[in-house]
């Protein structure tokens, strides 16, 4: 089989990989909370757009700030009303939270949208390339999803409202002695997140069914693309995401489409044991 | 004043006396009126993962249930019976509906258990009910596994999944020259994993090269890698299973990765509606294997004579929708019970679990005959196929209604 095609199949997937996990990484490496309803934000942002498609005739990509903006002040709610209350205890407190507010949602969405199988159909065929086979639909998805990541790089690296976020994540005490409102960067970090992850159950609408079925199978890639990459980063989700895809794309190859799952966890396995702060990760995020 | 008293108490201990017996002997002649309700235990997947399939169960339950009661419930040992189906959420959690199978049996006083959705719940709640000698019917458990654990109290509705294959693979050979070689690509599943040997099994029987043959992990979120394999070894045949996230992706996939096979079969997914739905032109074409598809035409006795008449009732139930084969087997496995309880001629587990062994009918759904290990032994299940906007039925030839269209054509 040509390798330029197992590699650009890994590379599309990858990026929406890195898309899905950078909110959950955020959340993690700056609130130290185990984001158990992340996978859930994912599927709400992609029930959002499938039926604002489906039943309006509202574009995908015109839905995409809508799904962010919803999602961002659903975050932002959650945690400055629940999370925020328990956010200084151990981790396990937060967990148990984030778990059962994600069993409220998740059965929330099964309840109102059920649990089929639903995908925006947009029908943009494929293009060639050399030989190699890139339907636009994946093609699209990705490039947006690069598009997305980029974006809160950027906002990481030069707003003020990124750079207190920054400052919270390496000392929250000294932050909050320079007068950044900690609860405030905590609330916004927690939006930015749901955010991230709702515009990324928008993109994957687009090449995946998504269903209420799946939030835990999201919830585990963010988790193994956080530990490749690195917690607390943007760069690290990026990275994380597109080792992931081209693992579990070479991995089909070479051991079977059976075997490329678990080759990804066996690295995220040797990773935890030899550089447990991820390929590109903060030392102290780990 | 002392024998006032006496007197007032004697007079109220009389009135007390003759009030309690008034009461037994109204309460006793009520009962001599009133037959006893059948009752039939469901434990459900309400919420969770499995809710869609498990609200497909409790609405034809709902169905049976109104239009057994309205025609005055089930003739037992002369006299008619009301039914009553009582149900609780196990939100999609095995061990919970264990739980609720044993408050069923020993709260609720069940005479009958219908088994949750799938061979690993099913196995859990048949082994709850063996255990209280109460029988339970599977209508959504198809594999082998699950009857093979000795449990003579378990009895299912769908046929062995070697019966679908093996039809299949003889159907195809029969019907498209030059037949030689497939490729099977199934999910690591305990359902679509059994299909997928099946079929490479009978594929191998009768002759044909397989020159693929792999499982995918549950939570591939891409195939492209099994897909390009699959398009550079040119089958003659693809054969898929798996669930209908699955089957949506992998079909598009085929297209986008160029697979020009002249026959591609995914199992189940032309069987839910929401496969054809998300895939419009694509699920064109695609044919599969299927316990029941309305098309069938059937005939047989209970709350439903004929596939027709419980299809249109169905549609008014449902606002519109089709049913498929999950309805199917559970509207019919209830249908099947009417006349097992007819036959059985009490509510005694024992005489049901006799009356279910010996069963050999044939309903709207098709035949059900309970082989030594309690499942349905029926074969010619139907092989269906999109064609254009509909499902037609390729097999059985006596309720066929299209010959098979090649891919690609």
């Amino acid at each position: 089989m040509d390798l330029g095609q197992v590699l650009a199949n890994g590379i599309v997937l990858g990026a929406l990989y890195a898309c899905l996990a950078v909110g959950f990484s955020l959340v993690w490496g700056v609130l130290n909370v185990i984001n158990m309803l992340h996978g859930s934000f994912i599927i709400l942002g992609g029930y959002l757009t499938f039926f604002a498609w489906h039943l309006f005739g509202v574009h995908p990509l015109l839905m995409l700030p809508v799904v962010g903006a919803l999602l961002f002040c659903l975050g932002y709610f959650l945690q400055a009303v629940f999370i925020n209350k328990v956010v200084t205890a151990p981790v396990l407190t937060t967990l148990t939270l984030t778990f059962g507010l994600d069993m409220i949602l998740y059965n929330f969405m099964t309840v109102y949208f059920s649990a089929t199988p639903r995908q925006v159909t947009l029908d943009l065929g494929s293009i060639d390339l050399f030989g190699i086979y890139l339907p636009n639909e994946r093609l699209l998805g990705m490039a947006l999803a690069l598009l997305l990541t980029g974006l809160l790089f950027v906002t990481m690296r030069s707003s003020s409202i990124g750079r207190a976020i920054v400052a919270v994540r390496m000392d929250r005490f000294a932050a909050a002695l320079m007068g950044i409102k900690v609860n405030r960067i905590y609330a916004i970090t927690f939006g930015i997140g749901a955010l991230m992850a709702g515009t990324a159950g928008a993109l994957f609408a687009l090449v995946y069914p998504v269903t209420t079925n799946l939030t835990g199978i999201f919830l585990g890639k963010a988790f193994v693309v956080c530990v490749i990459g690195g917690l607390g980063s943007v760069p690290g989700a990026l990275v994380g995401g597109l080792a992931l895809g081209l693992i579990e794309s070479i991995s089909g190859v070479v051991f079977g489409p059976q075997h490329s799952l678990t080759v990804g966890f066996v690295v995220m396995l040797v990773l935890l044991v030899f550089r447990p702060t991820g390929l590109v990760g903060v030392k102290g995020y780990e | 004043m002392l024998k006032t008293s006496h007197a007032k108490t004697r007079s109220a201990l009389l009135t007390s006396i003759a009030l309690t017996c008034g009461v037994s002997v109204a309460l006793a002649a009520s009962a001599a009126g009133a037959q006893e309700t059948v009752r039939i235990g469901a434990p459900l997947a309400l919420t969770g993962g499995l809710a869609d399939e498990g609200k497909k169960q409790e609405l034809v339950y709902k169905m049976w249930e109104e239009k057994v009661n309205a025609a005055g419930g089930i003739e037992i040992d002369g006299q008619k019976h009301p039914v009553e189906i009582i149900e609780y959420d196990y939100q999609t959690d095995g061990p919970r509906a264990g739980q609720l199978a044993e408050r069923l049996i020993n709260e609720d006083d069940v005479h009958v258990l219908m088994s949750p959705f799938g061979s690993g719940h099913t196995k859990i709640a048949a082994t709850v009910g063996q255990r209280y000698r109460i029988p339970t019917i599977a209508c959504v458990a198809s594999s082998e596994s699950v009857y093979t654990q000795g449990n003579p109290y378990l009895f299912g509705t769908l046929s062995p999944n070697a019966h679908m294959t093996e039809a299949m693979v003889t159907y195809l050979k029969d019907k498209v020259p030059g037949l030689e070689t497939v490729a099977v690509y199934g999910r690591d599943d305990v359902f679509p994993k059994s299909m997928a040997e099946a079929t490479v099994k009978a594929a191998e029987d009768q002759g044909l090269e397989i020159v693929y043959n792999q499982l995918y992990a549950v939570g591939t979120m891409d195939h492209a890698a099994g897909i390009s394999s699959i398009v550079a070894a040119e089958p003659d045949w693809i054969y898929v299973s798996g669930y209908t996230q699955d089957l949506i992706v992998i079909r598009r996939q085929l297209a986008d990765l160029g697979a020009k096979a002249p026959i591609v079969t995914m199992v189940t997914g032309p069987a839910y509606v929401e496969f054809t739905e998300a895939l419009g032109d694509l699920a064109d074409g695609i044919s599969s294997q299927t316990w029941w598809h309305h098309s069938v035409d059937y005939e047989g006795e209970g709350a439903w004579k004929t596939t027709d008449e419980f299809y249109q009732d169905f549609m008014e139930a449902s606002g519109g929708q089709d049913p498929d084969y999950i309805h199917g087997s559970c509207a019919g496995a209830l249908v099947m019970l009417e006349d097992v309880l007819k036959r059985a001629g009490s509510l005694d587990g024992e005489a049901i679990r006799e009356a279910l062994a010996s069963t050999e009918i044939t309903t709207f759904y098709g035949p059900i005959d309970f082989g030594e290990n309690g499942m349905n032994q029926a074969r010619d299940l139907p092989i269906i196929q999109v064609q254009g906007e509909n499902i037609e039925v390729l097999y059985p030839e006596s309720i066929a209604t299209a010959e098979i269209k090649l891919l690609n054509e």
